[in-house]
C-alpha cells in the first residue's frame, strides 16, 4: 500500500486544526470517520474512464497522439499525527490530513512503452485532491493531473522510441508491464485517528527528560508517530482496491560524542497498530535509561581494532544485516537495467546462503510472535494482491521480489510493487522472515563462537547486539560493497575474561562472501521494524531473523568526527548559574 | 498542482482605524515576567563567563535569537478545500564571534547556528537547546576565525570598515503577537472563490476554458526573542494575514494566461471584505476571457512612452531599486562599497532629479491602513530609523544592518532576518515621493499627447506578472481609446530607465504588502516613461489540453 512520506526532523508535518475549540487535554476527535469513500472511488472511475475515451485524437489512435494503453489513478488518503520532544519538553505537535493521487500513465504497447530504461518516472503525475468528497472539484483536478501526465508520458514514449532505434540491444528484452487479473476489494477502511494529545505530551516529556540525568547524553529527541490511512486503486484494467492501514510509532534517539571526537548515538523504534497498543510508560523509561547507560559506557569504552575474524549477529542486527546485504539485491528492478549491478541475476537456481537458511519475504503477515510487522500489506501499490514468497529454499535462490515490470526469468507481479506516494512503483521488501533449520541455543552459539576463534588464532571473536542500517550500494559504478552501521560490539574473549564494549567498528565486505560464511544460527528470532528507502521512496518494512554466526567478517574502523564533546557541562537543571 | 505565489496587492481601502500597532513598553516587570527572555538571559551569562577553549580566544560577542512562528494556511482548489495546516515552531539561532569589532570571525554569508526550541515554556530545555547550540557556533567561528584571517593575508590592502558596529543596546518588549481570524468564515469564502468559474452566473459559460481555480488563505505570526551580551533585551512580534485567488488557461495559440490578486494586511479584519473578494474573482475570470480573445502585441519592437499603474510601478521597483539599495558587505579583497548595481552610486544621481524615496520602518498606517513592513526595532535589536535614501534624484543612503560598508560605520535599523536566518539589510517601508505629482486624469492626457506627437499609438500597464506586463493596454493615438494586448514583454526596463526615462509621477501612491519570509511595503504612484521597449515575449507555445475537463453542470 501507498504510504505518504514521514517526517524524522524535529519539525515534524505541519499541523490541522481540529474543530473550533481545541481545549487541552480533550480527545481529538477527526472531523470525519475516513469511510471508505464511495464518492471519491466513483469520481476517480467516472474520470479515468472519460480520460481513456477521450485520449488520442479524435478517438483514433495516431503516432502522434496515441491512446493510453493503461491508466491508473492511486489515491491515499491520510491523516498523520506526529509529536516530538527534545530535553525535556515538547518540540512540536502538528496533524495532517491529505489526500493525493497518483496518476500512472502507459502509452505504446506492454512490451515496449513509455516507461523504458530511464524514463520510468514519465508515467507518473502527482497531484493534492480536495479532502472533501465533492465530486466536480475531484474529477477537475483529476482531469487536470491526468492531462499533465499524459504530455508527460507522451514525451517520454518519443523519446524511448528515438533511443531504442540508436542504442545496443539490451541484455534483457523484457516487456515494460506484466499482465495480470484485474482485482476488486473493498477492504474495511482504518478507523479514525485519536490522540489524547495531554496524555502523550506528559508521556513524551518524562521520557525526553530523564536523559538529563545524564550529562554527557547532550543530545535526544523522542518521536510520536500515528497515522490512519485508506488507499485507493483504480485501473483501466479494471481494478478497483481500498485498503486500509495504520500505525503507531515511538522513536527515540540519542547521541553523544566521545573524548577524541567520535560521534556515539543509539535508536530505539517502538511500532503497533494504534498508539493505545505501544509499550506501556514504564517499559518505555526502562529501555530509555538502559539506552543513557549504554551510551556513556560507550564514551569510555576503547576503540577496536581493524578485525577480520568470527562473530555474532544478535537477531536484530542480523535482521538489519539480511534487509542490506540481501533484501535490496532481491528487488526484481535491479536484475535489469544498464546500471544495475545484478549480483544475484544469473544465480538463480544457484546456493547462494548455506542450505539451511530459507528466505521468505512475505507481507500477510501482521505480527510475529505478538510484535507488529511492519511491512504488512493485503495489496501492493499496482492493486496487486500482497502474497508469501518463497526467495530463497534451502539456501538456493529461487525468486525475486516482483512488482509489475517483468525481468528476463520472471513474468509476472508476485504482489510486492511498492513506492512512497509520488513514486513509481518497483519491486520492494514487505516483511522478510530468514528461516534456519540449524538452530542452536545462545549459549551454545556463543561457545562455537568461542572455538571458532581458537581456531583461527584470534584472542576474540566479535558479538554485535545493535547495528543501524546504513545503505546498500546495488549500483554497477561503485564496487559491491555495504555498510551497516553497528551501534553496540563486544569482544568476546577466548581466554574467558569479560566481554569488553568497544566503539568505532564499522562492517564492510561484498554481499555474497558474508553471506556463504554463515556457519549456524540461534533458535530465537527477532524483529526489525523500520522505514526503508530506495528509487521509489521510503516504505515501512520489517525483517526477522534469528542471531546468526558467521566464521568471517571484516570489520574496519568508523569514520571518526572531529568535533569535541561540548566544552562546558549542561546547564543547570532549575536555573541561574553564571559566576 | 498549480501553486499560489504571487505578490498580493492591496485592494479597497477599509476606513477601519489601524488595530495593530507596535507597543513601545520597556517595563521591567515585563521582562522578568517572561520566562523564556529569563533563561535566555541565564544561559547567555553562564556562557558568556565560562565558555573558553583552553588556549584559545573567547567569544567577544555572542546573541541569541529565539524565532515563534505559529502559521495557518488553507487551500482550495475547483469549489473545495484541499489542504488545511497549522504549525507552531520554535528555533533558536545562536550566534557566536570571536575577535573584535574591527576584526572578527564573521563572514558575508551570516553565521549562526540553528536548532529546533521547545514549544513548551520550559526554560530547562530552552536553556538546554542554546547550550548546545552555543557549543556548535563557538567552535564553528573559531575554525572561521583562523580561516579568515588566513585568507585576508591573500590581498594587498584590508578595508578599513569594521566587521561590526558598535552599537547602544536596546531594551523593548512588546505584546507578543497573536493570531485572530475568523476560521470557518475564511474556509468558506476561499471554497465559494475557487468555485465562482463553475457556479458565478457572470462567468459560468466560460467555465471549460478555465484549467486551475485556486484560492488560498494564510495567517503567519512570528515573534521574535533577541539578548545579546551587549545588554540588549528584545521581544517583539507581528503578524500578517493574506487572501488570494489564482486562475488559468491558455489561448488558441497555446499561450499561458494567468490572474493572481488578493490582499494583505495586519488584521484579519483589514483584509478585503467577501463582496471585494468575490468581484475580485469574477474580474478575473473576465479578464481571463478578455485575453484569451486579445490579438498578441505588434511583432515589430516598440520603443517609446509607457505609463506604468501604480501597481505595475510598484512591482518594477520591487524588482529594479530596492535590492539596490540594501548594503551587503562584499567579497573581502575587493574596494566596492557594497553589491548590486548601486555600489558606486552613493551620491550619484540613479532617479529622476524630482523623485526623492524615504524607508520609513516608523511609519505604520498609510490613509487609515496598517502597514505590514512597519517595525520599531530590527531583528539585531537596533531602532528603527527613517533613511532618506534618494534625496531629488540623488543616491544619498543606503539601507545597512550592523555590516558595516564604506562611509556607513553604523547600522539604520534596517538589520533585518527571514524565520530562522541572519540577518541582511533589507528595506521595511519604501515610500516614492514626487516633488510634483499630476492626477492620474493628467498623466493620461500627457501620455495621449506624447502618442500624438510622435505619431503613432502608445502603451499603458495596468499589472505585471513577474517581469513582464500581463495587462498591457494599447493606447490609440486618434483617441485615445484602449485595447488589451497579450504576449509581450518589456525591453530596456532597467536602473537606467529609472534614472533617466521617468518623466512624470501620479499622486495616486499604490501600497503594496509584500507577505514574504520578510513583510515589506513600497508605496509608489502611477509613472510616466518616456521610452521603453515592448517586444513579443516569444515564449514556448504549449499544448493546448489534450481533452476537455469534465462538464460542470
Amino acid at each position: 500500500m501507498k504510504r505518504n512520506k514521514v517526517v524524522f526532523a524535529g519539525g515534524g508535518l505541519a499541523g490541522l486544526a481540529l474543530g473550533a475549540a481545541l481545549l487541552p487535554g480533550r480527545v481529538v476527535e477527526a472531523a470525519s470517520v475516513p469511510a471508505a469513500s464511495q464518492t471519491l472511488l466513483d469520481s476517480m472511475d467516472a474520470e479515468l474512464t472519460r480520460a481513456m475515451h477521450s485520449l488520442g485524437s479524435a478517438g483514433t489512435d495516431s503516432p502522434q497522439q496515441p491512446k493510453p494503453y493503461f491508466l491508473s489513478y492511486a489515491v491515499a488518503d491520510s491523516d498523520a499525527f506526529s509529536m516530538t520532544a527534545q530535553y525535556g519538553a515538547i518540540a512540536s505537535s502538528n496533524e495532517s490530513k491529505r489526500r493525493i493521487a497518483d496518476v500512472q500513465m502507459r502509452l505504446g504497447t506492454p512490451e515496449q512503452d513509455n516507461t523504458h530504461g530511464d524514463h520510468r518516472t514519465s508515467a507518473l503525475t502527482t497531484i493534492p485532491l480536495p479532502l472533501t468528497d465533492d465530486r466536480a472539484a475531484i474529477e477537475r483536478s483529476l482531469w487536470f493531473a491526468t492531462n499533465r501526465g499524459y504530455a508527460k508520458a507522451l514525451d517520454g514514449y518519443l523519446k524511448v522510441k528515438t533511443e531504442q532505434q540508436v542504442r545496443a540491444k539490451e541484455e534483457d528484452g523484457s516487456a515494460d508491464f506484466s499482465k495480470e487479473q484485474p482485482k476488486t476489494d473493498l477492504l474495511p477502511p482504518a478507523p479514525a485517528l485519536h490522540v489524547d494529545k495531554s496524555a502523550w505530551e506528559a508521556r513524551l516529556r518524562d521520557l525526553s527528560g530523564l536523559f538529563k540525568q545524564y550529562p554527557d547524553v547532550f543530545f535526544n529527541t523522542v518521536m510520536l508517530q500515528a497515522s490512519t490511512e485508506t488507499d485507493y486503486f483504480v485501473s483501466s484494467e479494471g481494478a478497483k482496491v481500498a485498503t486500509p492501514n495504520q500505525v503507531a510509532r515511538l522513536i527515540i534517539i540519542a547521541r553523544t560524542r566521545a573524548a577524541d571526537g567520535m560521534d556515539l548515538f543509539r535508536a530505539e523504534t517502538f511500532e503497533a497498530d494504534s498508539l493505545a497498543n505501544l509499550p506501556d510508560q514504564k517499559t518505555l523509561i526502562e529501555k530509555a535509561t538502559a539506552m543513557a547507560k549504554n551510551l556513556v559506557d560507550l564514551r569510555t569504552a576503547p576503540i577496536t581494532e581493524p578485525f577480520n575474524g568470527p562473530a555474532i549477529l544478535s537477531g536484530r542486527a542480523s535482521a538489519v544485516f539480511f534487509h542490506e546485504v540481501l533484501g535490496h539485491r532481491l528487488e526484481g528492478q535491479r536484475q535489469r537495467g544498464d546500471e544495475e549491478g545484478q549480483t544475484f541475476t544469473k544465480l538463480l537456481g544457484k546456493q547462494i546462503l548455506p542450505s539451511f537458511l530459507s528466505v521468505a519475504d512475505d507481507p500477510t503477515v501482521k505480527n510475529f510472535e505478538g510484535t507488529p510487522l511492519s511491512g504488512h500489506y493485503s495489496y501492493d501499490d499496482e492493486g496487486q494482491e500482497a502474497r508469501r514468497v518463497d526467495l530463497i529454499k534451502d539456501g538456493v535462490l529461487e525468486t525475486f521480489l516482483m512488482s509489475r515490470l517483468p525481468i528476463a526469468s520472471f513474468s509476472n507481479s508476485n504482489g510486492h510493487g511498492r513506492a512512497e506516494t509520488g513514486r513509481m512503483p518497483t519491486g520492494r521488501q514487505g516483511n522478510l522472515i530468514i528461516t534456519s533449520s540449524k538452530t542452536v541455543s545462545d549459549k551454545e552459539l556463543r561457545q562455537m563462537l568461542i572455538d571458532e576463534a581458537k581456531k583461527q588464532g584470534k584472542p576474540y571473536g566479535l558479538y554485535f547486539e545493535d547495528i543501524s542500517s546504513g545503505f546498500a550500494v546495488t549500483t554497477r559504478r561503485s564496487p559491491q560493497a555495504f555498510q551497516v552501521i553497528p551501534l553496540v560490539v563486544y569482544r568476546v574473549y577466548v581466554d574467558g575474561r569479560p566481554d569488553e564494549l568497544v566503539r568505532g567498528v564499522s562492517i564492510v565486505g561484498t554481499p555474497q562472501a558474508a553471506l556463504n560464511r554463515i556457519l549456524a544460527t540461534g533458535n530465537k528470532a527477532e524483529v526489525f521494524n523500520g522505514i526503508c528507502g530506495a528509487e521509489s521512496g521510503s516504505i515501512p518494512v520489517s525483517a526477522v531473523a534469528p542471531s546468526m554466526l558467521v566464521s568471517e567478517i571484516e570489520t574496519q574502523r568508523q569514520a571518526q568526527g572531529t568535533a569535541r564533546p561540548p566544552i562546558l557541562p549542561p546547564p543547570p537543571i532549575g536555573g541561574q548559574e553564571a559566576k | 498542482m498549480h501553486m499560489l505565489t504571487p505578490r498580493f496587492h492591496r485592494t479597497k481601502k477599509l476606513g477601519l482605524a489601524v488595530l495593530f500597532a507596535t507597543v513601545f513598553t520597556a517595563s521591567t516587570r515585563a521582562q522578568s515576567d517572561d520566562p523564556m527572555l529569563k533563561a535566555m538571559k541565564e544561559e547567555l551569562a553562564r556562557e558568556k563567563s565560562q565558555l573558553v577553549l583552553p588556549g584559545m580566544e573567547a567569544p567577544y560577542f555572542i546573541e541569541y535569537r529565539m524565532d515563534d512562528f505559529h502559521t495557518y494556511e488553507a487551500v482550495a482548489n475547483y469549489g473545495a478545500l484541499t489542504r488545511e495546516e497549522e504549525s507552531r515552531q520554535r528555533v533558536v539561532r545562536v550566534t557566536v564571534r570571536i575577535g573584535n569589532y574591527e576584526k572578527d570571525s564573521s563572514s558575508s554569508r551570516g553565521d549562526g547556528v540553528v536548532m529546533i526550541a521547545p514549544r513548551d515554556n520550559d526554560p530547562d530545555a530552552l536553556r538546554f537547546a542554546l547550550w548546545t547550540a552555543t557549543d556548535d557556533a563557538y567552535k564553528n567561528a573559531l575554525r572561521a576565525y583562523t580561516t579568515k584571517q588566513a585568507a585576508l593575508e591573500r590581498y594587498q590592502s584590508q578595508r578599513a570598515e569594521n566587521d561590526f558596529s558598535k552599537e547602544k543596546p536596546t531594551t523593548h518588549i512588546a505584546s507578543l503577537a497573536k493570531l485572530d481570524f475568523d476560521r470557518d468564515e475564511w474556509k468558506k469564502r476561499i471554497i465559494e472563490a475557487s468555485g465562482l468559474y463553475a457556479t458565478a452566473p457572470e462567468v459560468k459559460a466560460s467555465a471549460d476554458q478555465v484549467q486551475y481555480s485556486t484560492a488560498l488563505f494564510r495567517a503567519a505570526a512570528t515573534n521574535r526573542y533577541l539578548v545579546d551580551t551587549e545588554g540588549t533585551v528584545v521581544r517583539q512580534g507581528y503578524a500578517g494575514y493574506s487572501n488570494g485567488i489564482s486562475v488559468g488557461e491558455q489561448a488558441p495559440d497555446g499561450m499561458r494566461l494567468a490572474r493572481d490578486n488578493g490582499s494583505v494586511a495586519v488584521t484579519a479584519k483589514e483584509l478585503e471584505s467577501w463582496p471585494a473578494f468575490r468581484k475580485q474573482v469574477i474580474d478575473d475570470l473576465k479578464s481571463l476571457d478578455d485575453l484569451r480573445k486579445a490579438p498578441l502585441v505588434d511583432a515589430a519592437d516598440y520603443h517609446g512612452p509607457v505609463l506604468f499603474s501604480g501597481d505595475a510601478a510598484a512591482d518594477t521597483m520591487t524588482r529594479l531599486f530596492v535590492p539596490n539599495v540594501e548594503a551587503d558587505r562584499p567579497e573581502p579583497g575587493t574596494a566596492a562599497r557594497t553589491t548590486g548595481a548601486y555600489a558606486s552610486s552613493y551620491k550619484a544621481r540613479v532617479l529622476p532629479q524630482f523623485v526623492s524615496v524615504v524607508d520609513d520602518p516608523l511609519q505604520t498606517t498609510f490613509a487609515g491602513r496598517g502597514l505590514i513592513g512597519a517595525y520599531a526595532v530590527d531583528d539585531e535589536g537596533v531602532p528603527a530609523e527613517s533613511v532618506q535614501l534618494v534625496t531629488n534624484g540623488m543616491l544619498t543612503n543606503y539601507l545597512i544592518g550592523r555590516s558595516p560598508i564604506k562611509d556607513f560605520p553604523n547600522s539604520n535599523g534596517h538589520g533585518r532576518a527571514a524565520p530562522a536566518a541572519p540577518a541582511r539589510a533589507k528595506a521595511g517601508v519604501i515610500i516614492f515621493k514626487p516633488a510634483n505629482p499630476v492626477s492620474v486624469a493628467e498623466l493620461n492626457k500627457r501620455l495621449l499627447a506624447m502618442a500624438k506627437e510622435q505619431g503613432r499609438d502608445v502603451y499603458m500597464v495596468q499589472t505585471m506578472g513577474g517581469d513582464a506586463p500581463r495587462l498591457l493596454y494599447r493606447v490609440h493615438a486618434s483617441d485615445g481609446s484602449r485595447e488589451l494586448v497579450r504576449g509581450a514583454t518589456f525591453d530596456e526596463l532597467d536602473i537606467r530607465s529609472l534614472r533617466s526615462e521617468i518623466v512624470a509621477a501620479g499622486n495616486d501612491p499604490y501600497v503594496s504588502d509584500s507577505l514574504g519570509a520578510i513583510p515589506q511595503t513600497i508605496i509608489v504612484p502611477s509613472l510616466l516613461f518616456g521610452d521603453i521597449g515592448v517586444k513579443r515575449a516569444n515564449e514556448e507555445q504549449q499544448k493546448l489540453p489534450y481533452y476537455p475537463p469534465p462538464p460542470t453542470d
